[in-house]
C-alpha cells in the first residue's frame, strides 16, 4: 500500500528494534526510579533525613538529563523508525487508539515537566510541596506505562476487538494486565542499577551510600523475582496457542534465549552482590549491569515482536502489511482475498504493473537483465521484505565479514533450495509453517518471485549456483 | 489509478475515532507550542555560540551567552515533547501523506532520532561543562549543526508528503524500485528559511525579553536584564520585515506549484508587517514581554494556519478533503482522553505554578492557592487510576 524502506547497512526493523530496548531501558528507569526516589524522599521528611537529599539531587539530575528527554526522545525514534518500517502496522495502532496516545501524552507532559520542576525546586520550595512533586512524578510514570502497554499488548492478542471492533476490548486485552505488572516488576531492577550508579558515585564518607545501595538492591531483586513469577504464571498462560507454538520454534534466532536468560542471571548476581557487599559497588558496574540488561531486553523485546508472526497485528494484518481478515464490526474486509484473486502486480499503489517495471533492474536484479526477475524483485520487496532482507542494501559488512541479519538468501541457503523450481515449490507450502502466511498473487507471480529469490541467492553465495548447475545436470 | 484514488486507497480502512476537522485543530494548535520551543532551542543555541565566539564571552554578553546555553536543552526537550502531539494527529488524518514521506525518505527519517540525540547531548555538555567560560565550544557548534540537520529532515518529509503526484516517480524511477530512502526528494528553501532560522530568531528575541521580565522580579542584575530586552526588541524589529519579505518568497516559489500563491503571502506578509509595527512601537520590552510572547505565538498560530491550508490546498488538486475522511465516534477512547486532558492540565498547570513562582524570587516560595491546587491536582492523578481500574473492568468483564 505504501513505498517499502528495506533499510540500509541494517534491516529497517533492525533500526527500530535498537530503538525499542534503548527506550524500553530508559522509560522504565524513569517510571520505577520515581517510585523509589518517592520512597527515599517519604523517609527524608518523616526521619528528617537531610542527607537522603544529596542523593535524591543526584539522581534528579541524572534523569533528567538523561532519562527523562532520551526516553522522550527514543519513544518519537521508535515512532519514525516503525513509521518507515511498517507504515500499516503503526497505522492501525494510531487508528485506533490515538486518543489513548493523546492520555498518555498529557501523562507524558507529566513526567517531563515534572522532572524540570523536582530537580529545579530542591531546597526552592517546602519539603511537602517537593515530596507532592515526587508523588506526581511517580504516579504520572505510571499512567504513561499503563497506557502504552494496552497498545503494545493489543497487537499480539486483540482479543474481543477482533470481534467488536471496539478499542476499549483491544486495549484491555487480554495480557494487558499481566504485561502491566510484568513491567512494573521487572524495572525496580534497572532502577537498581541505576540507584547503585548514582550513589556509588556519591562521596566514600556519605553517610547513607551504603544503605541506599542496599535498599535499591533489595528493590530491585524483588522485582525480579517477581516479574519472572508473573511471566509464568500469568502472563505465558495468555498467549495465543499459536504463539506459545512459536516460542521454541526458529523464527527466534539464535542466540536470543540464552542473552534473556544470561541477562536474569547476572542481574541477579550482580543485584545480589550489591545487597551483600554494598561498601564494594562501583559506578563501571552498575554501567556494566545496565549494558547486560539492555542485552535482555534486547531479546525479551525481539521475542515478544516475533511472537506475533507472521502477522503485525495478530488475526488482522500480516507482516507484510496486508488485510488477511475481515472486520465485519468496522465493515472492512480482507485485503488479501482479492488480491489472490487479481494477482499483486499493479493492483496496489506502489506495487507496479508488469508494464511499468523496467525490464532490467541493473545491480538491482544483479546484472541478470531479465522481465521476470524484476518482476520478482518487485513481488519480494512487497511480500518478503518486512521481515527478511532481499538485496544486498542491508546486508551489514563490517572488516570483511559478511553479516547475514534476515537475509533471504541464508534462509535459503540454509534449506538447501538453490533453484527457481525448488524455491517455487517451497513457496506453495510455506504457509504450513506456523511463522508464515501463504504467498499471495498468481502462480506466474509466484514464479517470479522465486526467479527474483534465485538470482539473489547465487549472488550472494555463489557456491549455490555450482551446486544449482550441478542439480540441473545431474537430472 | 489517478492520484486522488490512489489517495483514497493508502487511508486506513479503521478511520479516525473522533471527527477529522477537530483533530485537524487540534494538529495546528499542538504544532504551534512545538514549533516555538523547537526554535527556542535553535535562536538560544546560536545566541550561546555568538556569545562565546564574535562576542568573545565578555561582560553582558557572557551573562547571556550562559542564560542561553541553559535555555537550549531544556526548550529542546519540551520542543521534543510538544512534537509528539502534532505526530499524533497527523497520522491519523493525513496517514497516506505521513507514511508515504517517511517510508520514501526512511533513511533520514529512521535516523532523525540520532540526530536530535546527538544535538540534545552536546548541548548538555556545553551547558554542564562549557557554558561557564565558552570551553568546548564545538559542542556547542556541532549541536546546533545536529539541530539544523533534524529540522531539514522534517522540511523535508513535509514537502515530500504535500507532493503526492511525484510519490511513484521518486519510488520508482525509470521503473526501477529505490528502496534506501536516501534522496531529499522534495525541499523549499524560502519556506524553510521562513520556518526555522527566521522564526528561531524571533522566537530568542521574545524568550529574551520574556526572560528579563521574569528574572527581574527576582532581583537579578538589572543592567543585564535591561540591556538583554532591548537587544531582544532590536533583534525582532530587524528580522519582522525579513519574515514577511520570506513569506513573500515562500508564496511565489511554492505557491503556484499548488495554486496557494495569495494564500501564503497575504497572510505571511501581514504578520510580517504586523510584527514590525508591533515591536516598532513596543517601548518597554522588559514590562511588556508578555504580552510580546502572546503576539509571537498568535504570529505563529497564523503561520501554522497557512501551513496547514498549504497542505489542504494541495490536496483538494486531487479532490481529497478531510471532510470526506471516514470517521466513528469511538466513546471509549473519547471518554478515556476527555478524563486524562482535565487530569493533565490541572496538574501540568500546578507544575508550571510551582516551577514558576519557586524560581520568580530568591527564595522560593510557593503561595497557598498553588498548594492547594497541588492537592486538588494530586487527588486528581490518583482518582485517574480508580478511573482506569474501572474502564478496564468494564471492557473485560462487561462490554463484549
Amino acid at each position: 500500500m505504501y513505498p517499502f524502506w528495506e533499510g540500509l547497512g541494517i534491516h529497517s526493523t533492525l533500526y527500530l528494534a535498537v530503538v525499542s530496548a534503548f527506550h524500553v531501558l530508559v522509560s522504565h528507569l524513569t517510571v520505577a526510579a520515581a517510585w523509589f526516589n518517592l520512597y527515599l524522599e517519604r523517609r527524608a521528611v518523616k526521619e528528617r533525613r537531610e542527607e537522603l537529599y544529596a542523593y535524591l539531587k543526584r539522581s534528579a539530575l541524572g534523569l533528567l538529563v538523561f532519562a527523562y528527554v532520551f526516553g522522550a526522545l527514543a519513544g518519537v525514534g521508535i515512532w519514525q523508525t516503525t513509521t518507515s518500517a511498517n507504515p500499516r502496522g503503526i497505522s492501525t495502532l494510531i487508528h485506533n487508539f490515538v486518543l489513548f496516545w493523546g492520555s498518555e501524552w498529557y501523562m507524558f507532559l507529566i513526567d517531563v515537566i515534572g522532572i524540570i520542576a523536582y530537580y529545579y525546586t530542591f531546597d526552592r520550595v517546602s519539603r511537602q510541596t517537593h515530596l507532592r512533586l515526587a508523588w506526581i512524578l511517580a504516579l504520572g510514570g505510571t499512567g504513561t506505562l499503563s497506557i502504552i502497554v494496552g497498545i503494545l499488548s493489543f497487537k499480539l492478542t486483540p482479543g474481543l476487538w477482533l470481534e467488536t471492533g471496539n478499542s476499549l476490548n483491544g486495549f484491555f486485552n487480554p495480557t494487558f494486565w499481566p504485561q502491566v505488572f510484568l513491567r512494573f516488576a521487572f524495572m525496580f531492577a534497572i532502577t537498581a542499577a541505576w540507584s547503585v550508579f548514582v550513589a556509588a558515585g556519591l562521596p566514600k564518607g556519605y553517610f547513607d551510600r551504603e544503605r541506599i545501595i542496599r535498599k535499591a538492591s533489595a528493590f530491585g531483586l524483588v522485582g525480579l523475582i517477581v516479574g519472572v513469577l508473573v511471566w509464568l504464571v500469568w502472563y505465558e498462560p495468555a498467549l495465543p496457542l499459536r504463539a506459545k507454538a512459536i516460542l521454541p520454534s526458529p523464527a527466534i534466532p539464535q542466540p536470543t534465549f540464552p542473552m534473556i536468560y544470561f541477562g536474569l542471571l547476572a542481574t541477579f548476581i550482580g543485584l545480589l552482590f550489591a545487597l551483600i557487599a554494598p561498601g564494594r559497588q562501583r559506578q563501571f558496574m552498575a554501567l556494566g549491569a545496565l549494558a547486560i540488561m539492555f542485552l535482555a531486553i534486547f531479546g525479551a523485546e525481539r521475542t515478544r515482536e516475533v511472537l506475533r508472526k507472521p502477522d503485525i497485528i495478530f488475526g488482522y494484518m500480516s507482516s507484510n502489511q496486508l488485510l488477511f481478515n475481515d472486520l465485519p464490526a468496522r465493515g472492512i474486509v480482507s485485503e488479501e482475498r482479492a488480491l489472490a484473486q487479481t494477482g499483486m502486480l499493479g493492483h496496489l499503489p506502489f506495487v507496479p504493473a508488469p508494464d511499468a517495471i523496467a525490464s532490467t533492474s541493473g545491480d538491482m536484479t544483479f546484472g541478470i537483465g531479465d522481465p521476470e526477475v524484476s518482476m520478482g524483485r518487485a513481488l519480494a520487496i512487497q511480500q518478503c521484505g518486512s521481515c527478511h532482507s532481499v538485496s544486498d542494501q542491508t546486508a551489514l559488512t563490517i572488516a570483511g565479514v559478511r553479516l547475514d541479519l534476515r537475509s533471504q538468501a541464508f534462509l535459503l541457503k540454509r534449506r538447501n533450495l538453490v533453484t527457481a523450481d525448488q524455491i517455487d515449490t517451497y513457496l506453495k507450502a510455506i504457509g504450513g509453517f506456523p511463522y508464515m502466511h501463504p504467498f499471495v498473487g498468481s502462480d506466474a507471480e509466484r514464479r517470479a518471485l522465486a526467479r527474483y529469490l534465485e538470482a539473489f541467492l547465487h549472488h550472494t553465495y555463489p557456491e549455490t549456483a555450482e551446486l544449482a548447475k550441478m542439480q540441473s545436470q545431474a537430472r | 489509478m489517478t492520484v486522488g484514488e490512489m489517495l483514497k486507497l493508502m487511508r486506513d480502512p479503521l478511520g479516525a475515532p473522533f471527527y477529522p476537522p477537530a483533530l485537524q485543530v487540534l494538529l495546528v494548535v499542538t504544532w504551534v507550542l512545538h514549533i516555538f520551543f523547537v526554535t527556542t532551542a535553535l535562536g538560544t543555541s546560536a545566541l550561546s555560540i555568538f556569545a562565546f565566539t564574535a562576542k568573545k564571552g565578555a561582560g553582558l554578553w557572557l551573562q547571556a551567552g550562559r542564560l542561553a546555553a541553559r535555555l537550549t536543552p531544556n526548550a529542546l526537550g519540551l520542543g521534543i515533547v510538544t512534537g509528539i502531539a502534532p505526530l499524533l494527529f497527523v497520522q491519523t488524518i493525513y496517514d497516506p501523506l505521513w507514511y508515504a514521506a517517511n517510508t520514501l525518505t526512511g533513511f533520514w527519517s529512521a535516523l532523525f532520532i540520532f540526530v536530535v540525540m546527538g544535538g540534545y547531548s552536546l548541548a548538555y555538555v556545553f551547558y554542564l561543562k562549557g557554558s561557564r567560560d565558552g570551553r568546548l565550544l564545538f559542542t556547542a557548534i556541532l549541536s546546533l549543526i545536529l539541530l539544523f540537520l533534524a529540522g531539514w529532515v522534517m522540511h523535508v518529509l513535509h514537502a515530500v508528503s504535500i507532493r503526492p503526484e511525484q510519490w511513484k516517480q521518486w519510488y520508482m524511477p525509470s521503473g526501477v524500485i529505490d528502496t534506501r530512502g536516501v534522496t531529499f526528494h522534495a525541499y523549499n528553501i524560502p519556506r524553510l528559511v521562513f520556518l526555522l532560522p527566521l522564526q528561531a530568531v524571533l522566537s530568542l528575541a521574545v524568550v529574551m525579553m520574556f526572560a528579563s521580565w521574569y528574572l527581574r522580579k527576582r532581583g537579578d542584575d538589572t543592567s543585564f536584564l535591561h540591556w538583554l530586552a532591548a537587544l531582544g526588541r532590536t533583534m525582532a524589529l530587524v528580522v519582522s520585515p525579513l519574515y514577511g519579505l520570506t513569506g513573500l518568497a515562500w508564496a511565489v516559489t511554492e505557491g503556484p506549484e499548488f495554486g496557494a500563491t495569495t494564500l501564503i503571502a497575504v497572510p505571511l506578509v501581514a504578520i510580517g508587517i504586523a510584527l514590525t509595527i508591533y515591536f516598532l512601537r513596543l517601548k518597554q520590552p522588559a514590562i511588556r514581554a508578555p504580552l510580546s510572547l502572546g503576539v509571537w505565538l498568535l504570529a505563529v498560530f497564523g503561520v501554522a494556519i497557512v501551513r496547514e491550508a498549504v497542505r489542504v490546498a494541495s490536496l483538494a488538486r486531487y479532490g481529497y478533503t478531510l471532510a470526506d475522511y471516514p470517521y466513528h465516534f469511538d466513546w471509549g477512547s473519547i471518554l478515556v482522553f476527555g478524563v486524562t486532558t482535565i487530569v493533565g492540565v490541572m496538574v501540568v498547570l500546578y507544575l508550571i505554578l510551582v516551577l514558576y513562582q519557586a524560581n520568580a524570587s530568591q527564595e522560593g516560595t510557593v503561595s497557598l492557592r498553588v498548594e492547594r491546587l497541588g492537592k486538588v491536582a494530586t487527588g486528581m492523578l490518583g482518582a485517574w487510576f480508580g478511573f482506569f481500574v474501572l474502564m478496564g473492568l468494564y471492557s473485560t468483564f462487561v462490554l463484549r
